[in-house]
């Protein structure tokens, strides 16, 4: 026992001194209480460090960044112009920015709306599958998660082909009309819904098996005793399961906001690198405006505005996070 | 395992080349051998005239022994994002191929070196084709090479067209329109066969016919420029163009030209006609990617106007060479450029590519051979994009392409598009030059 401050320092404590234990320990309440309050933030430290040097600095650039009229020239001059709020002013005048908006918010809304839907579905039915089906189903799930977002949507893309596509050859020989030369990329609201497709089968698998994990942890006893009660399974779901689960759906719900409200490269793969105005959603209208027309800082004030709204999810998330740690 | 031991074999040898040349080049008290001059060209030169790339480089490094020549293809799509991006990275390649409608605002941003001082070192700086010395003077001031030109003709199905009963080249739209007719009703029942095959994206074939009714793209009022698409006879071309590709073409409406390649569509021999450049017919004859047994079968002429007996004004593509001003080796970089247009790399982009090279005193090439004629008669009636600083944002922003897309997809009547595309190219033609 009298070895244990030592060795807990770090210093192999002196085997013979019996007054050392009882010396260090009167020395160290003040050294410790500094120690003990300082221990949290020193072990934070690097990891803080990491964050502000890979996500603080660059937004401190692109704030600044926002606030310049950075043009072409301005590349190899390295020196833009400071131009206040100009930016700023200019993008809520502008009334593409408004449409930009507004269509990422459904986009958003109608993906995550698919993906937790059909994520939940899928995990319920995996509660109820026979140990070969559920296996074979989550190997499934699986290897959509693992299918990288450019293989997903060139097979996509393939798939609704206007020429060579197996969606129109086989809607057309299911007699559901004439499919061939569909181009489903032609009305926005049609491409639109391909890539949603693309988006929700790639994120189901991750809500289907969080789910499914939180499903397996609900108490048997509490569903049985709802069926005895003649609870029906809606009723069982709706007043049990999802109460239950409510962490879990808040976590997931809040993760597909920040992903879906931030989609690229589905948008700029699915349309070959050319997105159509009609297809723009934020991150698009950002790179299009910084990247495409040489407006950086124009461009880099979207993406401000963009940062202003993931973080006003990620606040309503956490602090829905914070209060339910409190309640319990 | 075969394989793999092959690669790794293959691996060694590679490594012991590359341990054997920096050895070589650092042993050297030479310092330039380490030099490497890259050059960014379009990919059209890789699948039209790959040859007159070859043999510039290998009479560049004959020349200038141990320096090395890495010549990079790029998409016109995205090489101006690129370029841009590489700019600021500090990373621009020593010579860079430009579309003569995209230097005019590199060059107000001063971005390109000013060659004017040494405008004469380069070959037939004199007989230039006048239209591309324009497109690389700015101010006053020369800031790029001329390359080559280019006019779009009906590259078409002989074979096809006699089947189907049109005898000679038409001679008016009216014409062209009657000719496809035929072809879709001898052809019409292949699924996805077109009389001519227009992609709803084709900017560069669709503003000819806003050009042929007398419409333009934009003029410029006192220093202000007005987008004209809306104009009455700007919307008479582009209706007239509706109905035509309504009638002739099932190509997909919501891609370009180039994706997939017109004329490897065409090679497939689904299409009676497309309106292409002059590199485009032998590149449909390709041995890899084209289909060499069309061999005789095609020919070309140019499209013909809604009057009858005159040409359809075709744009005056073309392509510029040009060195930016970040460049480490520019003298390099100018015997590059100086080599690549000399009279003997122009003929080969005369005969192999079937272009317009960037000199008249070569122009009797193009004439005499019956390939390259319709494409260089072509080339007399043209026009050109507004020549202003803001230009290529209007084609970055896909003003162009949308407008054409949203009119032939029908998702648009004519006039709104062209009204939505005319707002557009004044507001971003007017802004300041950044």
């Amino acid at each position: 026992m009298s070895f244990q401050p030592g060795s807990e320092a770090g210093f192999p404590a002196p085997p013979v001194a019996a007054a050392g234990p009882v010396l260090v320990r009167r020395r160290r309440p003040a050294g410790e209480r500094i120690f003990r309050a300082a221990s949290p933030y020193l072990l934070l430290a690097p990891a803080a460090l990491v964050i502000v040097a890979v996500l603080g600095y660059p937004l401190y650039l692109l704030t600044k960044l926002s606030f310049q009229e950075f043009g072409l020239a301005a590349l190899v001059t390295k020196k833009g112009t400071w131009i206040g709020v100009d930016n700023y002013t200019r993008i809520f005048r502008d009334h593409q920015f408004w449409t930009v908006l507004l269509r990422t918010f459904v986009f958003t809304a109608v993906n995550v709306g698919l993906t937790m839907i059909f994520g939940t579905l899928i995990a319920l039915l995996l509660t109820r599958l026979g140990r070969f089906m559920r296996l074979l189903l989550t190997t499934g799930l699986v290897f959509v998660w693992a299918t990288p977002v450019v293989v997903a949507v060139n097979i996509f893309r393939w798939m609704v082909d206007y020429e060579f596509g197996v969606l129109n050859w086989t809607l057309t020989k299911l007699h559901f009309g004439d499919f061939l030369n569909k181009d489903w990329f032609a009305d926005p609201k049609m491409g639109f819904g391909v890539i949603t497709a693309i988006i929700v089968w790639g994120a189901i698998p991750f809500v289907a098996i969080t789910v499914y994990a939180g499903l397996s942890q609900v108490p048997a006893e509490l569903v049985e005793a709802a069926e005895i009660d003649g609870a029906r399974r809606w009723q069982v779901f709706k007043d049990i399961t999802f109460p239950l689960l409510t962490p879990i759906f808040v976590i997931l719900t809040s993760l597909s906001i920040i992903w879906d409200f931030q989609v690229f490269n589905q948008v700029w793969l699915a349309r070959g690198g050319e997105p159509e105005e009609d297809y723009w959603l934020m991150s698009v209208y950002s790179f299009f405006e910084a990247f495409r027309l040489g407006e950086y800082g124009f461009g880099a004030a979207i993406a401000v505005v963009m940062v202003g709204f993931m973080f006003l999810a990620t606040f309503v998330y956490l602090r829905q996070m914070i209060r339910m740690g409190e309640t319990r | 395992m075969k394989l793999s031991s092959l690669g790794a074999l293959a691996l060694a040898a590679a490594l012991l080349i590359a341990a054997v040349a920096a050895s070589a080049s650092s042993s050297s008290p030479d310092r330039q051998t380490a030099t490497k001059v890259v050059i960014w060209l379009q990919n059209d030169a890789e699948s039209g005239w790959k040859e007159m790339v070859t043999s510039t480089n290998d009479a560049f490094r004959a020349k200038h022994a141990g320096v090395d020549v890495d010549v990079q293809y790029q998409g016109w799509g995205d090489h101006l994002t690129k370029f841009d991006a590489a700019l600021a990275g500090g990373t621009a390649p020593d010579v860079i191929e430009l579309g003569n409608t995209e230097t005019t605002r590199y060059m107000a941003a001063k971005l390109l070196q000013d060659l004017t001082s040494q405008a004469k070192s380069f070959p037939n700086s004199k007989t230039w084709l006048a239209a591309l010395k324009d497109s690389c003077t700015y101010g006053g001031k020369l800031y790029c090479v001329p390359y080559y030109a280019g006019a779009r003709a009906v590259i078409y199905r002989k074979d096809q067209y006699k089947a189907a009963g049109v005898k000679s080249a038409p001679k008016s739209l009216d014409q062209f329109a009657a000719a496809g007719k035929k072809l879709m009703k001898r052809y019409g029942k292949q699924r996805n066969y077109s009389a001519l095959y227009f992609p709803g994206q084709y900017v560069w074939a669709g503003l000819s016919f806003v050009y042929d009714y007398g419409g333009k793209i934009a003029v410029s009022k006192n220093g202000k420029w007005q987008g004209t698409l809306n104009s009455p006879q700007a919307l008479k071309g582009l209706n007239r163009l509706k109905s035509i590709v309504k009638a002739l073409s099932r190509a997909n409406k919501t891609t370009d030209e180039a994706n997939p390649q017109q004329s490897l569509v065409f090679s497939k021999g689904r299409v009676g006609a497309f309106i292409g450049n002059g590199w485009e017919w032998p590149y449909a004859l390709d041995e890899k990617v084209g289909n060499p047994s069309l061999k005789g079968k095609i020919g070309a002429y140019p499209m013909p106007s809604h009057i009858a007996g005159k040409f359809m004004p075709s744009f005056l593509g073309g392509s510029d060479v040009a060195v930016p001003v970040t460049s480490k080796n520019k003298a390099l970089a100018y015997d590059w450029i100086r080599i690549f247009t000399s009279n003997s790399s122009m003929r080969k982009l005369a005969t192999i590519g079937k272009q317009i090279p960037n000199t008249t005193s070569l122009a009797s090439i193009n004439a005499k051979n019956p390939q390259l004629a319709p494409f260089a008669n072509a080339s007399k009636y043209s026009w050109f994009v507004p020549t202003a600083p803001n230009w290529v944002k209007v084609e970055n922003a896909r003003v162009l392409k949308n407008m054409f897309q949203a009119i032939i997809t029908g998702r648009q009547s004519v006039k709104k598009a062209a009204t939505n595309a005319s707002s557009q190219i004044t507001k971003i033609l007017n802004q300041p030059v950044t």
